[in-house]
């Protein structure tokens, strides 16, 4: 059960990660605009 | 200072010298698919790999691209090593039989970010808690991924600043790949053997038992020591095989191994630097960016050579006689081996810090609070002192997009490094990458010097998270800033004297190695992209040259300042204050 809690948790890191570039990358459009 | 400690400095500093520009060619021919001399054995293993993996060696990616690339790469390289930890009970070369009892799963899930980052903070013991294969499969191999991937981004960095209108910032696949035959897979071959000469041991035996002269039991851990030796190096990652690592007398077991251990932990950051030079098309870019990293290194090394040389008042006030002398290395000898002295410690605790390689071959814990505060500080730098392989220099591009941008503030001028110009996106992302670093270093810290748990509880069993710690006081708190700066720094040295392997410190120090890598490595690729599209600009009558010595003083300013304005509240609490308090004979 907590070897699944452990891997959620990391997998949560690499959403927040992917979604980091999305910001990234948006911010990046709004300042080309 | 005495004589030994400033020739073993300088003859080191003279090797890297000499290697920074042959290593820097080398590593640009192989990242810009020149031919090398490996070529006609290599380039049909590098063509198999591509087929096998379906990768397009032509494709180029855009840094979205390249940086999903090596989030799914690192991802699925963490999984496989958590995976593997958990069930190394059930997998062969095991001779131990070491099960998931000794790898509970918040260990696991430390060790696994801690090897994908590049950081090889060790919360465990090695000998006695991971199999043969866990250690050359879940572990060794990413001292090899995650050195290929600092590689990788770092040249995809230079190339934003190369390359002029372009979409691109070329293939991850493809840098990982050329960065793991050509550069890591050579010289680790031979390496490893060089090891074995100096006396590591390369078997898959069980521990030996001996009888030791005053009739004593003792287990002597075997193992493949020297193939993990190499790369743990050369891929500045540190994890050890033992755990007093490079203090080990397998790892570490000469002064030849000690000085080969060192060359090989600065050889790729250090020839990094000349790579880039020779990539934008300037060398001598690339020599200003080598004598800033230089400069800081130095300074490091002889102070914390010279704290360590002075030593303890409290030693000369108890009547001891403290001072070099034929007979005696004087100082504060206190976790350090013998056959080292101060100063191959001092030296060794530098560069290992400086580099984000973390092996050491001395208690960095037991040092004087200013001798513990130089590689703290090294630390807190961002890791960009040569730093770690590729990661040292796309930070310290990074520091050089700061400096360039305070230059153009001071004289009005929009700022513009190597003919691009640095506007509103870029400075955004480099102050993103080091306050995502702040952030964590500090708030980490704050958390772990203020939690409280029940006794016994799941988180941390000892109840607050303090009791962990070996010391009281300033020197305390300097253990748990010390963990997380070097949880986040990517280094894994440990400051030693606190117990970190409790659920708390493991999801906590974890979290900070990931947060450390990607969330600093994703802004850097978007700055990069950008980079990469705008045109370059003729340098005018304007430009601040960025190849001259004001530069380099400006870049070592920058760094140092951002540095202390953020951190010196905090090592105010530590080694600071404990400087003081020492001379006044109060200690912990």
């Amino acid at each position: 059960m907590l070897d699944v809690v452990y891997l959620l948790a990391a997998s949560a890191f690499f959403v927040i990660a992917f979604a980091y570039i999305t910001a990234c990358q948006k911010l990046r459009g709004q300042i080309d605009e | 200072m005495n004589a030994i400690g400033t020739e073993q400095i300088l003859i080191y500093f003279a090797i890297i010298l000499a290697l920074t520009k042959p290593v820097g060619s080398y590593l640009a021919a192989v990242m810009e698919g020149g031919r090398t001399i490996f070529h006609p054995i290599l380039r049909p293993v590098e063509k198999l790999v591509y087929k096998f993996c379906g990768v397009k060696e032509a494709e180029d990616m855009r840094w979205t691209g390249y940086a999903a690339a090596m989030l799914a790469f690192s991802v699925a390289g963490m999984v496989l090593s958590f995976a593997m930890m958990r069930l190394q009970g059930m997998l062969p070369l095991n001779p131990q039989s070491y099960g998931t009892k000794e790898i509970s799963p918040d260990l696991a899930f430390n060790t696994a970010a801690s090897f994908a980052t590049n950081t090889n903070w060790q919360s465990y013991v090695p000998e006695t808690t991971v199999s043969y294969l866990t250690n050359m499969v879940a572990l060794a191999i990413h001292n090899w991924m995650s050195a290929a991937v600092g590689l990788a981004i770092a040249v995809a960095v230079i190339r934003g600043f190369a390359r002029k209108s372009a979409n691109g910032i070329g293939n991850f696949w493809v840098d990982v790949t050329r960065s793991t035959l050509y550069v890591l897979l050579p010289i680790c071959l031979v390496g490893a053997l060089v090891f074995v000469a100096t006396g590591s041991p390369e078997n898959f035996l069980p521990y030996q038992h001996a009888t030791t002269v005053e009739g004593a039991q003792q287990v002597i851990a075997q193992g493949p020591v020297a193939s993990q030796e190499i790369i743990k190096q050369l891929g500045t990652n540190g994890g050890g095989f033992f755990n007093a690592n490079s203090a080990h007398p397998y790892e570490n077991p000469s002064p030849a191994s000690n000085l080969l251990t060192l060359i090989l932990i600065f050889t790729l950051p250090a020839g990094l630097t000349y790579t880039f030079g020779k990539m934008v098309g300037n060398t001598k870019q690339g020599w200003a960016v080598f004598a800033a990293m230089s400069a800081m290194f130095l300074a490091g090394a002889f102070a914390c050579n010279i704290s360590e040389q002075v030593g303890n008042p409290h030693l000369a006030k108890a009547g001891i006689n403290s001072q070099i002398t034929p007979g005696q290395p004087g100082g504060n000898m206190e976790g350090k081996e013998v056959r080292f002295g101060i100063a191959s410690s001092t030296l060794f605790a530098t560069i290992t810090t400086d580099a984000s390689c973390g092996a050491v071959n001395s208690m960095h814990d037991s040092y004087t609070p200013i001798g513990g505060l130089v590689p703290m500080f090294n630390l807190l730098t961002g890791e960009v002192i040569f730093g770690g392989v590729g990661a040292g220099l796309y930070g310290m591009l990074m520091f050089c997009v700061i400096a360039v941008f305070i230059a153009g503030l001071m004289v009005g001028r929009t700022p513009e490094y190597l003919g691009k110009k640095i506007e509103k996106f870029e400075v955004q992302m480099a102050m993103l990458a080091v306050l995502i670093l702040a952030a964590s270093v500090l708030g980490f810290a704050a958390l772990a010097a203020n939690m409280s748990f029940a006794k016994d509880s799941y988180w941390n069993a000892g109840g607050d998270t303090i009791t962990n710690l070996n010391n009281s006081g300033a020197h305390g708190f300097s253990e748990i800033l010390y963990a997380y700066a070097s949880g986040t720094g990517n280094n894994g040295s440990a400051f030693a004297g606190l117990s970190a392997n409790t659920p708390f410190y493991n999801l906590t120090i974890g979290s900070a190695m990931l947060i450390g890598r990607f969330l600093m490595i994703i802004p850097l690729l978007a700055m990069a992209g950008s980079l990469a599209k705008k045109k370059i600009v003729p340098a005018s009558s304007g430009t601040f040259p960025t190849d001259s010595g004001t530069f380099v003083v400006l870049l070592i300013g920058v760094v140092i300042i951002v540095g202390v304005l953020t951190y010196f509240p905090a090592m105010a609490l530590g080694p600071i204050v404990e400087h003081f308090q020492m001379h006044n004979l109060k200690t912990y």
